[in-house]
């Protein structure tokens, strides 16, 4: 007996349904099926009227994208899990034309508008004589297919069509790359809100080409605007200007973390590990107790703890807006201080509490620091969660003891999951305190609108995002939403004013219960 | 049936490399263009082209030239190409290749800066430009850019399904809207054809949903001229498994660029078929090979031979085979590290609608190129010689069709001949009792690749035609559609295009059981050694009704038969 799954989809037809509705189907199981092999299946044995799109079954074509469990991906290259129910939806954004196809013409409106081909002021010479490194950086971003999966998941798009989405963006930015074109793309990019995106990098999760549109596009049509003399927006401009001042992005308001620790060294009696801590602007200057907390949590776990006195922003804020000069700067910096630390306590793991920071020091400064002296940085960067469970164990933990009995959801940071390739470290963590109930958000992993310049730049439309991830943690039902990133937690903070749910960062969270434990 | 009327100078059906190809060539001449897709726009069946593009540039040998690639083509066509058209192909293959480059295409560099080039099989020189392995990507995303550029109004979605013709000259096609199920009549001073192949007439094939013969039968059924119909190249290298990606082709650029087969012992068998050229031989010997292989008991667990690249270093595979690494990555097989499975798949029509040196057909005023038009590859069509045939022929087909439209007025049309068209496919909707497109579909599919296949012989191939009788009689009236409604509905379609399936699976194994001798990639194992082959065979649909078919003596300026 083949294995059987149920197949939930989603089906209207406007000229005889009120609304849409969902139907389920039983499909067997083959190995390696995929998601257009169950649709398949269905329209061969059921419903020979189900309506999807599909063309090349593989992967070259871009017609066959809808959002499975949510989320929107070509379904010739998704795979089916045999022990998962699956939910097919059509696209979002797009207006339905029947069951899952639906009609594109906006998304070929707004292609078209941006003159989407390579213009030129003169024919060219025959046989024209372009060399490899001149197209080097076209050939990731021009394997794109149209597919349009990122249009339905970014969350820019979600809230406005003033930004024409990830797609189009990158044929900007393939544009501007090609040695041929004569258009001024930066401009036009400008004109089609390139500084809305939050960089949340969904659109690179779901890409089946694996295009990184937010740094091979976004962040690069960014930069060339501050090449070209645009200015950033005030909000912006403020963070740069104080990084290049102070070394942090944020004005001094309460006492810093690192002025009022009075050593570098938190050390304990017979360590399994010795960590540097990174702590990152706002943990520095605005959430000193949660620096306390996970200084705290990693000693409780017989970790040494080095915090350096004098450190630097990671210049995230300069990365994700284009200041490319500010970023190469920190990028130094910071690899100097770490790179000294390491070697004077003989260490080479670094902690860093922020998801952005985190994300920057792996993603920016590491390339950039290779390709200055063809080395990379000598110490590896770790998220909390990450060193916890994966460096040292489960099993060398010393688990947390006091109870706190609520239910929690978690939020998961774009630039933890996605930046940083940590999503079940966190939850683990959670899971381990006793009496938390542990709720899943089928959309934790959706931006909260803070990143990418936006929530400096762009106040309102950061805002509309975060409502939006609002509406997906009061779905959960949880009494509080913990988070492993100080940016996302002050921004859902802000959102959930007025809620009876708590925001919480997990080192702050664990603490609690270490302490609670002692105690008893 | 109630239709609507849409008028244009230029009507292209189909929205591939040709018919793209066409649309803006004919868009040049300050006329007024429609484009039909069957498909949303750009996502046609070139996208999934993968090694090449032939063209005899000289840019890594500089001893290749158009004779040359003519030369090879013939060689490799069996000599029964057209002549003629073989000489446009490579005449022109240089000027269209920089178009492509004008219009925004970028082609993988030599160090000097220009087109880099493969070996392909049969070829003497390293002739095949490319974009990794992501050719006919590069080049159906180039023309999609183009066509955005362009005046040519598209209409995506939209179904053709018959050709309307008055007093001898072409007046426009019947088609369906497939989004909502309208239907509406598309009249034009000129029609070029651009409908693709038929892939799909075959249980195993590399081709996308769309290629079911529509062309084929639409120009058959008006009245054409179709020449080479039973050849079928089987392209040797499809995936073997998972079973929902069986047929996928795998790119003979894995084999240009140094991929061996072997057998289930290990053995490099190719040395025991073309010791000359190897893997590198024509893609119907190859397939013959690999088959041979497996009946004789030394295939792969799937039924198929290795092929493997894992001798190369990793680099190269990473940088020139991309998609073939994203490809088995999704069925579990590093390529970098081991061998990958494979057989032959049913890959391209060398036949199609018979055309003149205008790339015209043989009612006046309606234009063919790419893989729907015949003769141009005769019996085995060279890797890399498609993308080239669609924008030559593309090219050639869209110019002609606008001066034919410029000499011409606007011919009426027959209302009654339409009306009765729209009949035909509203009554599948209405039938209560009959046959679902999906079990017919099987039927066929089964027929064909189990009696008209590599390798042929009298017996299948009278069975095949007796049955494709049979079917067309029988089981073609009685298609219904399950669900009776209109608005984008793939059982309506389906049920449409099952009359285009069988129409040209009979002009295949009709022209297959006519042909006695081996030629190309026809081969039939009971060969008549005195038929040597040298001729074209050539069908009309006849004043009865019935197919017509003769033979037709081949169109040569150059190479004679040897």
């Amino acid at each position: 007996m083949a294995k059987k799954f149920k197949t939930t989809v989603q089906r209207y037809n406007p000229d005889m349904d009120d609304s849409p509705y969902f139907e389920d189907f039983e499909v067997e199981y083959e190995p390696g099926m995929t998601v257009l092999d169950a649709l398949l299946y269905i329209q061969d044995k059921y419903d020979s009227s189900l309506a999807f799109r599909w063309e090349c079954r593989g992967g070259q074509c871009g017609s066959c994208a809808i959002k499975v469990n949510g989320t929107a991906r070509i379904s010739c290259r998704t795979k089916v899990n045999p022990d998962k129910d699956i939910l097919l939806e059509p696209l979002d954004k797009m207006p339905i034309i029947k069951d899952l196809v639906v009609d594109m013409a906006q998304v070929t409106y707004r292609i078209r508008r941006i003159r989407p081909y390579v213009a030129r002021d003169k024919p060219p010479q025959r046989p024209e004589i372009i060399q490899a490194e001149e197209i080097e950086k076209l050939r990731e971003i021009r394997k794109c297919i149209e597919c349009s999966a990122c249009l339905s998941n970014c969350p820019i798009v979600a809230e406005t069509w003033d930004y024409p989405g990830p797609m189009i963006i990158r044929q900007l930015a393939r544009l501007q790359l090609d040695p041929r074109d004569v258009e001024d793309r930066v401009s036009m990019a400008l004109d089609e809100a390139v500084y809305t995106c939050t960089t949340c990098k969904m659109c690179e999760d779901i890409c089946p080409k694996n295009i990184k549109i937010p740094s091979l596009a976004v962040e690069l049509l960014r930069a060339k605007a501050v090449e070209a003399g645009y200015p950033l927006a005030a909000g912006q401009q403020g963070f740069i200007d104080s990084i290049n001042k102070t070394g942090r992005s944020v004005p001094e308001k309460d006492a810093p973390l690192l002025q009022t620790t009075e050593t570098e060294e938190f050390l304990v009696d017979t360590p399994q590990g010795r960590v540097a801590f990174f702590t990152g602007c706002l943990i520095d200057y605005r959430m000193q107790d949660t620096g306390r907390a996970l200084i705290e949590v990693l000693n409780r776990n017989n970790v040494d703890v080095i915090v350096p006195k004098e450190q630097w922003c990671c210049a995230s804020p300069a990365f994700r807006t284009g200041d490319v000069h500010t970023g190469k700067a920190a990028a130094v910096r910071v690899t100097e201080i770490f790179e000294e630390v390491a070697e004077k306590y003989d260490l080479d793991e670094v902690v860093v509490a922020c998801a952005g920071c985190g994300k920057t020091l792996r993603e920016d400064h590491r390339p950039i620091i290779e390709e200055m002296r063809g080395e990379p940085p000598k110490f590896k960067v770790y998220d909390l969660a990450e060193y916890l469970l994966d460096v040292i164990g489960e099993e060398n933990m010393v688990k947390p003891k006091g109870r706190i009995e609520m239910k929690i959801t978690y939020h998961e940071p774009c630039h933890l999951g996605r930046g940083q390739g940590v999503v079940d470290q966190p939850i683990e963590l959670l899971k381990m305190v006793p009496g938390v109930e542990y709720i899943e958000d089928p959309y934790k992993n959706r931006c909260c609108g803070a990143g990418g310049g936006v929530r400096a730049g762009l106040r309102d439309l950061s805002m509309k995002i975060a409502t939006t991830k609002k509406e997906y943690i009061e779905k959960t039902g949880a009494d509080m939403v913990t988070t492993e990133c100080p940016f996302c937690t002050i921004q859902i903070k802000d959102i959930l004013k007025g809620t009876p749910i708590e925001t919480k960062y997990i080192p702050d969270l664990l603490a609690e219960s270490y302490r609670k434990g002692d105690k008893k | 049936m109630e239709y609507k009327t849409i008028v244009c100078d230029v009507l292209v059906v189909g929205a591939g490399g040709a018919g793209c190809r066409a649309a803006i060539e004919a868009s040049n001449h300050n006329l007024d263009v429609i484009m039909l897709s069957k498909e949303l726009l750009g996502k046609a069946h070139t996208s999934m082209a993968e090694g090449g593009i032939n063209v005899a540039l000289g840019n890594v040998d500089p001893k290749d030239d158009p004779a040359t690639h003519f030369k090879d083509t013939v060689v490799g066509g069996n000599y029964i190409n057209n002549q003629e058209l073989v000489e446009i192909l490579v005449d022109n293959a240089t000027s269209r290749v920089y178009d492509l480059e004008e219009m925004g295409a970028v082609f993988d560099r030599t160090p000097e800066g220009k087109i880099a080039q493969r070996p392909f099989g049969k070829q003497s020189w390293r002739r095949t430009a490319y974009a990794s392995d992501r050719t006919g990507s590069e080049i159906m995303v180039t023309l999609v850019e183009a066509i955005r550029k362009s005046s040519v109004r598209v209409f995506d979605e939209m179904f053709a399904t018959k050709l309307l013709v008055q007093d001898g000259r072409i007046a426009g096609v019947t088609a369906i809207d497939m989004k909502y199920g309208d239907y509406l009549v598309f009249r034009a001073k000129a029609v070029v054809m651009a409908t693709g192949g038929a892939g799909r007439i075959y249980k195993v094939t590399s081709n996308a949903q769309l290629d079911v013969g529509d062309g084929y039968a639409m120009a058959y059924e008006a009245g054409c001229e179709m020449i080479d119909m039973e050849m079928i190249q089987f392209h040797p290298t499809g995936m073997t498994r998972p079973e929902s990606a069986k047929g996928r082709l795998v790119t003979e650029a894995v084999r240009g660029e140094g991929g061996i087969l072997l057998n289930s012992e290990g053995e490099r068998f190719m040395k025991n078929y073309y010791p000359q050229v190897m893997e590198l031989a024509g893609r119907d010997q190859v397939a013959r090979s690999i088959m041979t292989e497996v009946i004789e008991g030394r295939g792969s667990p799937t039924g198929g031979a290795y092929l493997s690249i894992s001798h190369l270093p990793k680099r190269i595979v990473e940088f020139r085979l991309e998609s073939m690494i994203e490809q088995f990555g999704d069925a579990g097989v590093d390529i970098r590290e081991e061998p990958m499975e494979v057989s032959p798949t049913c890959h391209h029509f060398m036949g199609g609608i018979s055309i003149d040196t205008d790339a015209q057909a043989s009612i006046p005023g309606l234009f063919a190129s790419g893989e729907c038009m015949g003769g141009l590859h005769g019996g085995n069509r060279l890797g890399g010689n498609a993308l080239c045939d669609t924008q030559v022929f593309g090219a050639l087909s869209g110019e002609n069709a606008a001066k034919f439209a410029k000499e011409h007025s606007l011919t009426g049309f027959d209302r009654e001949v339409a009306k009765q068209e729209f009949d035909r496919v509203e009554a599948m909707l209405q039938r209560k009792d009959g046959i679902s497109p999906a079990d017919a579909r099987e039927e066929l599919n089964n027929l064909m690749w189990s009696k008209v296949q590599i390798f042929r012989n009298e017996e299948d191939l009278e069975y095949a035609v007796k049955e494709l009788k049979r079917i067309q009689k029988e089981v073609v009236p009685k298609i219904k559609v399950d669900v009776p409604i209109k608005r984008f509905n793939p059982g309506w379609h389906q049920a449409i295009e099952f009359a285009h399936m069988v129409t040209t699976a009979r002009m295949v194994a009709e022209t297959a059981y006519m042909r006695k001798g081996s030629r190309g990639a026809h081969y039939r194992v009971d060969a008549d050694p005195d038929d040597k082959g040298y001729y074209n065979i050539v069908i009309r649909k006849g004043d009865d009704g019935e197919m017509d078919l003769k033979r037709k003596d081949l169109v040569i300026t150059k190479i004679q038969p040897p």
